[in-house]
């Protein structure tokens, strides 16, 4: 909402600055975002008197002209107007200014004749639409003032942002009103000297209930259409309106001032001397009155005549009943329409009017006459016409007052301060109620204005922002704690946040990636899209799909990386993803998953760091690693296709549960997000390696005091068989003196087919030194086990 | 007899001490066989003594003793000269040689953060929850005292999954599952993603929130002041000021707008240079978080009784403390994954 301060001034004589009232209607509820001055592009445009004007010598339409602009010197200008001659007060553009067509005034020469600025129109000013010649100003003023104080247009503008509860205020009126509580000032409405004349006339006006709770109307007749007097067009430039005429603009002036919607209808464009407002039946098409046809659905609000619909009720009228340049007589309408109703339509319609806005947030029922006298008076002045007597209309829904009852100390209650019932009593009345003072609590009766004052709560409100909100003081409360909230306390946000201190202290780093993505980007990664969740309303294609895998975000934040020149990439992301599942009351299951991403170098390339590249080591070291910070283990590898957009992949396994899969990204997807060589990837879910972080019992092994023994043993072993099964293999014997056992080195001969692995052993006894015969004994027999179960040869 | 074994005797001990100063690191051994071994200088001459008088004995006992402990010690001395000798000559070292630093992660802006701020909540007392980021309409905003078609929808433009399924807009929907869940007293925030339909320079259509909601008998204005004036304080300075303002939110009432004193110009308005301050346009404060008391209506939605019960309630965005926080002067960074931007914060 766009307020004008001397506008404003004009309803309560607040005598402050522009930024005092910012600060107080700030600190009211009321944002001012922005204090501005619309003319500020026109300060260097200043009133000049022609003193000279003389044809130029070298065209038949260009005057030379010498005009005083209050400096030393008068200023050669070279005008193409018509109109212009010696003695008159014109606006003078001074070289620098940019007009709000774009053109910046430059010293200029033009057919040999010196130009030092631009005699203008009132159009170039961006004042107004006439451009039949330069505009000319009173011969009383000045040389010298600047025209936005010449024309005595509005200076200071205050953007006021007001929340969707205070529709009171989205008017001049009610922004006064608010100032004049605030600053203890009276508020004074303008005076509306309506005269009735001429012809009695009769209007059958019906109103259903649910659709409009008051219609009214009143004929203006003979009527002429002109473009609406200066002060009228300038300030409704200056809020933000484009002025049309002055039939128009009255019904925007008076909007902007009461916050009540008008509507003007040509008269003689009505038919059968009816006026109905009603829900229309049955969809029907309607062209409203920028030429568009609408749709109309079932439930939609419409001004009819006898012949049809001749409005859309509060949001945009009809083409064939618009004023026109020819109008003479109207029926200007001051009206109540569901708000509900008039929101819909208006949005289905993609319709934001000023109108709309209003309604929508909700209007003064008892302030609608006021309005529309007030537009009928202004009309009848500006535009020459006459008020026929009496007002036409239909209120099947009376206004009735409404009250509350409050208790001044919850007052205190509420805020933890107490600002006195003094206090509270002052601000009320203040505001427009009335009080009636009773035992305990008050019976306060709510201003019509203030349909969001409903309840006793909403009255602590008023009286705790007129107190100063600012004014409560800090203080901590003590906060109960219940035996549920410690013993089932949601303990997910902690978990989450230590998997997210493993991925830090594991040398990765944090990704956030949307949870959205294309559709392509599924399909690209191979993945399902039956069950995926669809936006309906997305706000691009890029983000149509919510993600069932973090896959593709995780590449999307790769390709990133690369493009940006970082070439050695390690990312972890903890996140949920979601499809779709009918069971659940959001019809979306959602499950957290951590992925891991790891791509180039598996070090930086400087001192002292070797060369190579990450490999499945890398990634499987980086999941086995988290296994044994969640307590976990020990987990077994399975060479099987789980996840579509993995190459060369194995799931892992803990207590028999599959806990995720681990691979290299296949080429052809890593190739789409352009990366050059391996990355590797963990889907892990971590939904469920939390769930069994959570059951996992951790118990002490008491240590070994013996020495240990070690043997070694290697043996060649074709790719048909993976380490993993020898490992399983020793382990599966369940030795008692076998304390531990691990892949010691791997050896790639010659012969491809075939590797060398070295398996070391290691051996203790719990309560002895053990002997080497003894050791002997138990590691040939573990050897001719292995030997015996799996196609492995001892070397 | 006696008297030369005697000599002899105490001479090895000068021999010795001068053999192992000629000694290096490879013949070291050689000299030791040759004094103190099974064969050596040293077993000879006890050998040698089983020659001598029994009365004489005890004295040349003596000395043999403290020969070889002499010897010995002599040995001692050596082995830690030449073990120095042998650290020195093998690891002439530069402080300033490359280290072996592990790979270095990060936590992203936001998660370090919000760790952060929800540390210094749940010292308060207040439990962390989470909940789903897709939302019923009921959730997201009818329980919240938004029914269908109010206007203060249009305040978060929503992504629909469909007509009654969302995805969340605000953290706030976490309020009303929690106090459909559990009977008060209560105490929890929520943090988590939330989504809007909006992208532009200042508006991400993902972010992320943290919500809290304190209800509890006598619960007052004034303490939802001091929790979030703590808040503040903890997170950016004990010299923070907090301000309220009013507002308005449909499921708080009264509500309140909180700007804190701008972490740039520490509230000033204008920097040190005399230019005006850029983070709060001049005006010396920041927007940082919405609140109020917890509206009756939505204690009616969930079934608690406003005239028992009161609370509070507060929204706060992660993305935006954290660009205060650290300096941050553009959103969409938060969502690029950048290592160079998010090693930073390490």
């Amino acid at each position: 909402m766009l307020l004008g301060l001397s506008w404003l001034r004009q309803w309560t004589p607040f005598e402050g600055t522009a930024e005092e009232l910012a600060d107080r209607l700030t600190m009211l509820g009321l944002e001012v975002e922005d204090i501005r001055d619309p003319f500020a592009h026109l300060t260097s445009v200043v009133t000049g008197r022609v003193v000279e004007c003389v044809p130029h010598p070298a065209s038949d339409h260009l005057s030379v002209c010498r005009v005083d602009v209050g400096g030393a010197e008068f200023l050669p200008i070279v005008c193409g107007a018509p109109n212009v001659a010696a003695g008159q007060m014109v606006p003078v553009a001074t070289v620098g200014t940019t007009l709000p067509g774009g053109m910046t005034i430059q010293k200029a020469k033009l057919r040999g004749e010196r130009s030092w600025g631009m005699i203008c129109s009132e159009r170039e000013l961006g004042l107004g639409e006439s451009h039949g010649g330069i505009m000319v100003l009173d011969p009383k003023l000045s040389p010298g003032v600047p025209v936005p104080d010449a024309l005595g247009l509005e200076r200071v503008v205050l953007d006021v942002s007001i929340t969707p509860n205070r529709a009171d205020c989205l008017s001049v009126l009610g922004l006064a009103r608010e100032t004049a509580a605030a600053f203890g000032l009276p508020l004074h409405l303008p005076q509306v000297q309506l005269t009735e004349a001429g012809e009695p006339w009769s209007f059958a006006v019906e109103a259903e209930a649910d659709a409009c709770p008051l219609y009214q109307a009143r004929l203006i007749r003979s009527l002429s259409v002109a473009p609406s007097p200066d002060w009228m067009r300038y300030r409704l430039l200056a809020c933000g309106m484009r002025p049309r005429n002055n039939l128009v603009d009255v019904t925007n002036y008076v909007l902007l001032e009461t916050g009540q919607p008008l509507h003007a209808f040509d008269a003689d464009r009505l038919h059968g001397g009816r006026i109905r407002a009603a829900r229309t039946p049955q969809p029907l098409d309607f062209t409203t009155l920028d030429g568009q046809v609408r749709r109309m659905e079932p439930g939609d609000i419409l001004i009819w005549d006898a012949q049809g619909p001749v409005a859309v009720a509060g949001v945009m009228g009809g083409q064939d009943s618009e004023v026109t340049e020819t109008t003479t007589n109207v029926l200007l309408e001051s009206a109540v329409f569901h708000s509900l109703s008039v929101r819909r339509t208006a949005r289905r319609l993609g319709i934001a009017s000023e109108a709309a806005y209003r309604f929508e947030r909700g209007v003064d029922q008892l302030a609608t006459t006021w309005a529309l006298d007030r537009a009928a008076a202004l009309m009848a002045e500006l535009a020459g016409g006459v008020v026929a007597p009496g007002v036409a209309g239909a209120e099947p829904v009376p206004y009735v007052p409404r009250s509350v009852s409050f208790r001044p100390r919850r007052v205190f209650q509420v805020l933890g301060v107490d600002p006195g019932e003094e206090f509270a009593h002052k601000t009320l009345v203040s505001l427009g109620c009335a009080v009636t003072n009773h035992e305990n609590a008050w019976e306060v009766t709510l201003p019509s204005f203030r349909l969001d004052l409903e309840r006793e709560i909403d009255l602590v409100e008023e009286v705790a922002r007129f107190y100063g909100m600012d004014r409560i003081p800090a203080v901590l409360p003590p906060v109960s704690l219940s035996l549920d909230a410690l013993a089932q306390a949601d303990t997910s946000f902690a978990e989450t946040a230590a998997v997210k201190a493993w991925g830090k202290g594991a040398g990765l780093l944090e990704a956030v990636n949307y949870s959205f993505v294309s559709a392509a980007d599924i399909k690209r990664c191979g993945l399902p899209l039956e069950h995926a969740v669809r936006v309906a309303n997305p706000l691009s294609e890029d983000m149509e799909v919510l993600r069932t895998d973090l896959v593709p975000g995780m590449l999307r934040a790769l390709r990133h990386n690369i493009a940006g020149g970082t070439t050695r990439v390690r990312l972890f992301e903890v996140a949920r993803i979601f499809v779709s599942d009918a069971q659940r009351e959001t019809t979306v299951a959602e499950a957290l998953r951590l992925a891991i991403l790891l791509h180039g170098a598996r070090f930086a390339e400087r001192a002292p760091y070797p060369r190579g590249e990450v490999a499945f080591a890398d990634i499987k070291g980086l999941v086995e690693h988290l296994l044994v910070h969640l307590g976990l283990g020990p987990c077994r590898w399975l060479v099987e296709q789980a996840r579509p957009y993995l190459a060369e992949q194995a799931t892992a396994w803990v207590d028999g549960r599959s806990i995720g899969a681990v691979g290299r990204i296949a080429p052809s997807i890593a190739d789409a997000y352009e990366a050059r060589g391996a990355v590797w990837y963990a889907d892990l879910d971590l939904e469920r390696l939390l769930a069994m972080a959570r059951q996992a019992r951790l118990r002490f092994t008491p240590l070994g005091r013996f020495p240990v023994v070690r043997r070694d043993v290697t043996l060649r072993m074709g790719w048909d068989i993976s380490v993993d099964q020898v490992l399983g293999a020793v382990a599966a014997m369940q030795e008692p003196l076998v304390d531990e056992h691990f892949v010691l080195d791997v050896y790639h001969p010659q012969d491809a087919a075939v590797r060398h692995v070295t398996v070391r052993v290691v051996y203790r006894h719990p309560e002895r030194t053990l002997k080497d015969k003894e050791v002997d004994k138990v590691h040939s027999r573990l050897v001719s086990r292995i030997v015996q179960q799996l196609p492995v040869q001892v070397v | 007899m006696k008297t030369q074994l005697i000599q002899d005797l105490e001479a090895l001990v000068p021999r010795f001490a001068e053999a192992l100063a000629e000694a290096d690191a490879s013949d070291v051994e050689a000299v030791r066989v040759q004094f103190l071994g099974r064969k050596g200088s040293l077993a000879a001459l006890m050998a040698a003594m089983g020659g001598l008088d029994p009365q004489d004995r005890p004295e040349v006992g003596r000395v043999a003793n403290a020969v070889k402990a002499r010897l010995a010690e002599l040995w001692q001395q050596c082995q830690e000269r030449l073990a120095q000798k042998a650290q020195g000559a093998a690891m002439p070292f530069d402080a300033g040689d490359p280290a072996w630093v592990p790979h270095v992660g990060a936590l992203h802006p936001t998660t370090r953060i919000q760790q952060e701020i929800c540390a210094v909540l749940q010292r308060m007392g207040f439990e962390t929850v989470s909940g789903p980021e897709v939302e019923t309409d009921f959730h997201n905003f009818e329980a919240l005292n938004l029914p269908p078609g109010h206007p203060a929808r249009d305040m978060q433009d929503t992504l629909y999954i469909t007509e009654r399924v969302l995805l969340r807009t605000h953290t706030s929907p976490m309020q009303v599952r929690t106090m459909l869940a559990r009977r008060p007293p209560l105490a929890i925030i929520a943090p988590g993603k939330v989504y809007r339909r909006d992208s532009d320079l200042t508006h991400t259509p993902m972010f992320h929130q943290i919500e809290g909601l304190l209800v509890d008998r006598e619960v007052t204005m004034a303490q939802l002041r001091g929790v979030l004036t703590a808040l503040v304080q903890a997170v950016f300075g004990a010299s923070t000021r907090v301000r309220f303002r009013p507002s308005f939110f449909p499921f708080t009432e009264p509500s309140a707008e909180v700007d804190m004193s701008c972490v740039l110009c520490g509230g000033r308005g204008v920097l040190d240079s005399g230019e005006g301050c850029r983070v709060c346009k001049g005006t010396g404060w920041v927007e940082i978080l919405g609140c109020g008391m917890v509206d009756p209506a939505v204690f009616a939605k969930v079934g608690i009784d406003p005239e028992q019960w009161s609370g509070f309630a507060f929204g706060l965005g992660v993305e935006r403390m954290a660009m205060l926080k650290y300096g941050i002067g553009d959103l969409r960074l938060f969502f690029e994954n950048d290592s160079r931007f998010v090693r930073q914060f390490a």
